[in-house]
C-alpha cells in the first residue's frame, strides 16, 4: 500500500511539476572516425606524491577514444531554441581531485548552480577557473578533504580548470542557462532528457576537435542526433 | 489710378483701402513675429515637448511593466484584508472598546480626583495631629481618623492601578486593530512603491515647463584678449538624455551619453558639455549650437574620437589618462613619431632624440646603403619611423658623404679583432632571438605578432629582417654585446649575452640577407663640395632633431613651436594651390598625410613625408587640437602634483625604452605575450609593482637584473639606465601604488619570534614549497614560482600580506592561489583560525628564510 502511495505521489508530483507537458529525450552516439592520434603518457614526475598514486602510466585526456571507436568526454548541449527561463537547481556539481586528476574531466552545469570542488588528494591542489564572462577564481586547497563551493554568474561553453601546480591537470566545463546538456560516456552515448517539444540548435564540444552543430526537431517520441568527429 | 487720385482734391480723398490694407499687413507682421519668435526661433522649445512626449511614453511603459510585476493575487489578498481591517474598524466591537476606553478615563479621573482629597484631608489631619502631640496630649481620636484615611487612600490608589491596567488592555486592542490596517496600508504601498515612483516621475516630466537649461561657468574662459569671461552653456537645453538610462536607445539630441563613467567624474550640471565637447554655448538653433555654421566661431564641436583633445586642457600633467585610451594612445603616438625633434612643444622639452647618433657610421655601414635609406627609408624598411625628406640624388648623396666625413673623425673602434664574430649557429641564433626577447621590439622575417598587437603602423626598433644587407657582422658583434660601447645613449639594452650566444645572433641576422634590386649608387662621398653641400642640407632638414650629429650641436629647431597650436585659424594656414576644404582639421589631416601638399612654386616646404596610418594622423591631429596654451584658467585645471608629474616622466621613460612592449603598466602594454603560448608565463605586471617590491632592490635590481623567474625564457635586459632615470622609474613604480619615495630601513623589520612556530607550521600545510623554490644562487630552472629566499630583501613587508590575502585582486589571472577565500583561514586550529595572524605567521617565516647564509 505504501509503495502504491509513493507512486501515485510522484505522478502526481510529475503533473504538477513538469514543467511542459509534451517533452522528449534527444540521445545520439558520438563516433570517432579517421586516423587515431598518438595518447600521451601523463608525466607526473614534477609532483613524486602524484607519481606514487599511479602505478601504471596514466593517459592524457585530451582525446579518450573508447574500445567502440566512439569519442567520451563531448560536451553536447542546446545552443539555441529555447525561449524559456529555467530555475537554477540548488544541488551542486561535485568536482573533484583525485590522483592528480580532475574528475570529471569535463562535465556541464547551470549558470548560478553551486559547483563543489573537493581535494581528495592528501597534498596541494589550485583550483584556477579561467572564465571570461564571469569572475575568474584561483584558489589553493592544502588539505585533504577540503571542499569549497563557486559558482558562475553567466553561460560560457566551454569554462577551463587548470592546476598551476600540477600543469598536465584540467577539465572543462559547459556553462549553459538550461537543464539540457549531457557528455558522451564510455560508450560514447549521451541522452538529454525531457526537453519540450520544438526544434533546436544543439552543439557538440571537443577539447580538441572542435564543436559542430545540428538542428533537431524533439517530439513526444524525442530525437535522435548522432555526430561523427574526423580525426586528422 | 495713382493719377486720378492725384487729381482728387485733398478733402475728398478716401484713405479707408490704405488704413485697411496697411492694418491687414501690421496685423499678419504681428502674427508672423509671434509664430516665428514663439515657435521657429526657438527649435529648442520642439525639442524640449519631443523629449518629454519621449520620457513619458518610456516611463508609461515601465510603469506598465512595474504594474504588472505586481502579483495581483498578493495585491487582492493585501486590498481584502485591509477592507477587512478597516472594517473592523468601523465595527460595533472597535466602538465598544473606544466607548469603553472613554468610560475608564472619567472613572480614572473620578478615582484621581478622590485620592487627592483623601490626600490633602490627611494632610490637614497629619497638621492638627501633630498640634495635639506638640502640646503633648496626642489625640486618638485624630490619629484613628487619620490611620483610616491611610486605608482609603490605599484604596484608592489601588483602583487607580486597575483602571489604568483596563485602560491599558483597551489601548492595546484598539491599537491592534489600528496597526493591522496600517500595515496592510504599508505593505500594499510597498508592493506599489516602484509603480508609484515612476508615476510620480511621469507627473513631474508632465508638469515640467519647457524652459532654456544652462550652465553658466563665470570665470572659465579668458578672451583672445586676455580678459576673464563667463562662459554659457545651453547644449542640455536639447541634449536632455545625457543622464537619463531610458534614452539609451533613443535619437539625438536625446541620446543617453556614451560614457556614463566620465559624466560621473565630469557633472554635466556643474561643467555643462562644451569644457569637453566644445561648439557655440550659448547658441540656441542647431548649426550656430555646434559651431559649425558659423564661420567665425573658433571652437566648432569636437567630433568623433577628436573629444578627447579636450581633456589635456584640464588634465595637463600625465601622458596615460584613465578612461580616454584612446587619446593616451594617441599621445604615445605622437612622442613616439618623435615631432618634438623639429618642433618646440610645451611638455615635450628635453626629451632624447628617437634616432641613433651617427657620428661612427663607418663602422656599422656602407655608403651605398646610406644613400639608398636617406633616399627613401621605406623602401628598405616599410616600418621604420625615419620619414623621406624627398632629397634629390645630388642632396642624398652630399648627407651620405658629410655623414662619412664626420665618420672618419670618429674614435669608435671594435672591442675585438675583426673576424671574432665568427663560429655561430644561425640555428641557435635563431632560437636565442625567440627566447631572449630581441622580438619584442624587433620585427623578423613574417613574426609581425607583436607589432600587431602594439597596433602602430611603425616600429619601435629596426625591422632585421633584411638585417644583413646593412651591417657588417663585426659590429653587429660589437653592438649586441654592448650596445652603449657605440652608442652611449642607445635604448638598445644589453641582454647580457655570452661570446657564443652574440656568434649564434650575429650567425642568424646574417642570413637575413637583401636581395631586392637597389638603385644605383656613384657618390664620391670624398668631395669637398659634397661634404660641404651635405652640411648645408643638414642644417635646412634639421637632421639633428632625430639624431646626434657632429658639427650641429648648436643648431636649435629647425620648425615652428606647437604649444598653441589647436588654436590657430584657417585664415593662419597657407592651402597653396590645392583644393583641400578650409578647415583647420582638413588641412592638418592632409599635412600629415603628405607634408608637401601645400607646397607652390614660390613656397618650399621641407617637413619629411610621414607615412602614418589613417588611425595614427587622426590620433596626431587629436593631439594637436588639444595643444592650447592658455585654456581653462588654472582653478579648473587638474593640479599637478609631485605625483602625477613623476608618471608623466616614467610614461614617457617606459615608452621610450620599450618597457611597455613586454611589461604590461596599466591600460597599456604587454605586447609580448602575443607570442607567448601562455601569457600568464610572461614578463610580469607592473602597474603593481611600486606597492610590491623595496626601493633598493628596485634600483639595484634595475642596474643589474638577476633572474627572479628562472621559468621565463625571456631575459630582463640591462638598460644602463642613469641614476635619474633609475630614480624616474622608481618614483613613477611608486606613484602608480599611490606611494611615494621615502628613506624606509627594510632590514630592521623583524619577525615576531612569537609567531615563527605556526608561520613554518603554515608553511608546510600550504605546501608554499610545491611551487616556490628555496635556494641562493642555484635555482631550478623548472619552477613556476619565485624563490621564496630573495623576499626578505625584495618584498615590502605590508605588500606580502595584502598578496596572500587575496592574489586575484591585485593581478588577475595571476597563478598564486587564494589561500584564504573571502578572508577565512581553512585552518581553524592554528592561532586561533585568525587569518590575518595566520598571514603575518607566514609572512615572518618568509622573511626569516636564507638568512643564515649571509
Amino acid at each position: 500500500m505504501k509503495k502504491v502511495h509513493s507512486v501515485l505521489f510522484a505522478a502526481a508530483a510529475m503533473l504538477l511539476f513538469s514543467p511542459d507537458a509534451h517533452a522528449g529525450d534527444i540521445s545520439g552516439k558520438i563516433s570517432f572516425k579517421g586516423r587515431a592520434p598518438e595518447i600521451p603518457q601523463i608525466k607526473m614526475n614534477a609532483d613524486k606524491q602524484c607519481l606514487a598514486m599511479h602505478p601504471k602510466p596514466v593517459n592524457s585526456e585530451d582525446v579518450v577514444i573508447n574500445s567502440n571507436g566512439t569519442l567520451k568526454n563531448v560536451f553536447i548541449y542546446i545552443k539555441s531554441g529555447l525561449n524559456k527561463k529555467y530555475d537554477v537547481p540548488t544541488t551542486p556539481v561535485v568536482l573533484a581531485q583525485q590522483g592528480c586528476q580532475y574528475r570529471p574531466h569535463v562535465f556541464g552545469i547551470q549558470a548560478g548552480q553551486p559547483l563543489e570542488i573537493v581535494n581528495d588528494d592528501p597534498l596541494l591542489h589550485n583550483i584556477h577557473a579561467l572564465p571570461k564572462n564571469s569572475p575568474q577564481f584561483n584558489n589553493a586547497q592544502p588539505i585533504k578533504g577540503m571542499k569549497m563551493t563557486k559558482k558562475f554568474d553567466k553561460p560560457e561553453v566551454m569554462v577551463k580548470f587548470k592546476c598551476e601546480v600540477h600543469n598536465w591537470m584540467n577539465c572543462y566545463a559547459g556553462v549553459v542557462d538550461n537543464p539540457f546538456y549531457a557528455v558522451s560516456d564510455d560508450k560514447g552515448d549521451f541522452t538529454i532528457k525531457g526537453i519540450p517539444n520544438g526544434t533546436y540548435t544543439i552543439e557538440v564540444w571537443h577539447e580538441k576537435y572542435g564543436t559542430q552543430d545540428m538542428t533537431v526537431t524533439v517530439g513526444d517520441k524525442g530525437a535522435k542526433a548522432d555526430f561523427t568527429y574526423v580525426g586528422k | 489710378m495713382f493719377q486720378k487720385r492725384a487729381e482728387t482734391p485733398i478733402e475728398n480723398r478716401d484713405y479707408s483701402t490704405f488704413y485697411l490694407v496697411f492694418s491687414g499687413l501690421l496685423l499678419l507682421a504681428t502674427l508672423w513675429a509671434v509664430v516665428d519668435e514663439v515657435f521657429v526661433r526657438r527649435p529648442w522649445k520642439g525639442y524640449q515637448s519631443e523629449y518629454d512626449r519621449l520620457s513619458v511614453e518610456k516611463l508609461r511603459a515601465q510603469y506598465n511593466d512595474a504594474m504588472s510585476a505586481v502579483d495581483s493575487s498578493t495585491a487582492a489578498d493585501l486590498r481584502s484584508r485591509l477592507a477587512e481591517a478597516r472594517q473592523k474598524l468601523d465595527s460595533k466591537e472597535y466602538h465598544d472598546a473606544v466607548r469603553r476606553l472613554d468610560g475608564l478615563q472619567m472613572d480614572l479621573a473620578d478615582a484621581t480626583r478622590a485620592w487627592r482629597f483623601a490626600r490633602s484631608n490627611s494632610d490637614a489631619l497629619y497638621y492638627q495631629y501633630s498640634v495635639t502631640l506638640h502640646d503633648g496630649h496626642p489625640s486618638a481620636d485624630l490619629k484613628k481618623k487619620l490611620d483610616d484615611l491611610d486605608v482609603e487612600i490605599a484604596a484608592d490608589a489601588k483602583k487607580m492601578d486597575d483602571i489604568n491596567g483596563s485602560i491599558d488592555s483597551a489601548n492595546a486592542m484598539i491599537g491592534g486593530f489600528k496597526d493591522t490596517a496600517d500595515s496592510l496600508d504599508a505593505a500594499l504601498t510597498a508592493l506599489y512603491a516602484d509603480a508609484t515612483k515612476l508615476e510620480t516621475k511621469i507627473a513631474s516630466v508632465e508638469q515640467s515647463p519647457l524652459e532654456i537649461k544652462q550652465v553658466l561657468l563665470n570665470d572659465y574662459d579668458k578672451s583672445n584678449f586676455g580678459e576673464v569671461k563667463a562662459r554659457v552653456d545651453r547644449c542640455q537645453t536639447c541634449h536632455l538624455g545625457a543622464t537619463d538610462k531610458n534614452m539609451a536607445d533613443a535619437p539625438q539630441p536625446f541620446t543617453t551619453h556614451s560614457h556614463p563613467e566620465l559624466l560621473k567624474i565630469h557633472n554635466p550640471e556643474k561643467y555643462g558639455c562644451t569644457p569637453c565637447h566644445r561648439g557655440q554655448g550659448h547658441a540656441l538653433t542647431v548649426g550656430e549650437a555646434h559651431g559649425e555654421a558659423d564661420p567665425f566661431w573658433e571652437t566648432p564641436i569636437l567630433r568623433g574620437m577628436d573629444v578627447y583633445a579636450s581633456c589635456s586642457a584640464c588634465h595637463t600633467s600625465r601622458q596615460a589618462l584613465k578612461g580616454a585610451a584612446y587619446f593616451s594612445k594617441a599621445r604615445q603616438t605622437f612622442l613616439e613619431s618623435g615631432c618634438y625633434g623639429c618642433h618646440d612643444i610645451d611638455g615635450y622639452k628635453n626629451l632624447p632624440k628617437i634616432g641613433p647618433q651617427l657620428n661612427s657610421i663607418p663602422a656599422k655601414l656602407q655608403p651605398e646603403w646610406v644613400y639608398r635609406w636617406i633616399r627613401d627609408p621605406k623602401n628598405y624598411n616599410p616600418h621604420t619611423r625615419m620619414p623621406n625628406f624627398k632629397l634629390s640624388e645630388k642632396e642624398a648623396g652630399a648627407v651620405t658623404a658629410y655623414l662619412f666625413s664626420i665618420g672618419k673623425e670618429s674614435t669608435f673602434s671594435l672591442d675585438r679583432p675583426k673576424g671574432f664574430y665568427a663560429g655561430g649557429s644561425a640555428s641557435l641564433g635563431k632560437e636565442h632571438v625567440e627566447n631572449f626577447g630581441c622580438k619584442a621590439c624587433h620585427v623578423i622575417g613574417d613574426d609581425v605578432r607583436v607589432r600587431n598587437a602594439r597596433g602602430s603602423s611603425y616600429d619601435i626598433a629596426p625591422e632585421l629582417t633584411h638585417a644583413a644587407g646593412k651591417l657588417n657582422p663585426d659590429w653587429i658583434f660589437d653592438w649586441i654585446k654592448n650596445p652603449r660601447h657605440y652608442n652611449p645613449t642607445t635604448k638598445m639594452p644589453s641582454l647580457r649575452l655570452s661570446d657564443q650566444e652574440a656568434r649564434d645572433i650575429v650567425a642568424y641576422l646574417m642570413t637575413m640577407r637583401d636581395d631586392r634590386p637597389k638603385e644605383a649608387f656613384n657618390v664620391d662621398i670624398n668631395s669637398e663640395e659634397n661634404i660641404a653641400l651635405g652640411k648645408t642640407v643638414i642644417r635646412q632638414y634639421g637632421c639633428f632633431g632625430c639624431h646626434d650629429i657632429k658639427g650641429m650641436e648648436t643648431e636649435g629647431k629647425v620648425s615652428v613651436d606647437l604649444s598653441d597650436f589647436g588654436r590657430k585659424l584657417v585664415e593662419q594656414m597657407d592651402f597653396g594651390d590645392t583644393k583641400v576644404k578650409h578647415t583647420w582639421a582638413d588641412w592638418v589631416g592632409n599635412k600629415l598625410r603628405n607634408s608637401r601638399v601645400f607646397q607652390t612654386d614660390r613656397i618650399v616646404q621641407r617637413m619629411p613625408v610621414f607615412a602614418l596610418s589613417d588611425t595614427e594622423i587622426s590620433m596626431i591631429r587629436s593631439v594637436l587640437l588639444s595643444f592650447r596654451a592658455d585654456n581653462p584658467q588654472a582653478k579648473y585645471r587638474v593640479e599637478v602634483t609631485d605625483s602625477q608629474t613623476d608618471l608623466d616622466a616614467g610614461e614617457k621613460l617606459t615608452i621610450r625604452y620599450g618597457c611597455i612592449n613586454c611589461h604590461q603598466l596599466e591600460e597599456r602594454g604587454g605586447y609580448f605575450a602575443a607570442i607567448l603560448d601562455d601569457p600568464t608565463k610572461g614578463p610580469p605586471l607592473l602597474t603593481i609593482e611600486g606597492g610590491k617590491v623595496q626601493e633598493p632592490w628596485l634600483q639595484s635590481f634595475l642596474k643589474s637584473p638577476s633572474p627572479i623567474r628562472p621559468w621565463l625564457k625571456v631575459r630582463m635586459p640591462t638598460f644602463s639606465l642613469t641614476e635619474d632615470e633609475i630614480n624616474t622609474v622608481t618614483k613613477y613604480f611608486l606613484a602608480l601604488s599611490g606611494q611615494s619615495l621615502e628613506m624606509r630601513d627594510y632590514a630592521s623589520f623583524t619577525p615576531d619570534p612569537h609567531l615563527l612556530a605556526d608561520g613554518t607550521k603554515l608553511f608546510n600545510t600550504f605546501q608554499c614549497i610545491k611551487c616556490h623554490q628555496l635556494g641562493g644562487a642555484q635555482i631550478d630552472p623548472k619552477s613556476v614560482a619565485p624563490n621564496l629566499e630573495l623576499a626578505r630583501n625584495r618584498l615590502k613587508p605590508e605588500w606580502v600580506i595584502s598578496w596572500l590575502r587575496n592574489p586575484e585582486a591585485i593581478q588577475p589571472g595571476t597563478m598564486m592561489p587564494g589561500y584564504f577565500p573571502d578572508g577565512q583561514s581553512p585552518l581553524p586550529d592554528v592561532l586561533k583560525g585568525d587569518a590575518t595572524l595566520q598571514m603575518r605567521a607566514i609572512r615572518d617565516h618568509l622573511f626569516t628564510l636564507g638568512k643564515k647564509k649571509n
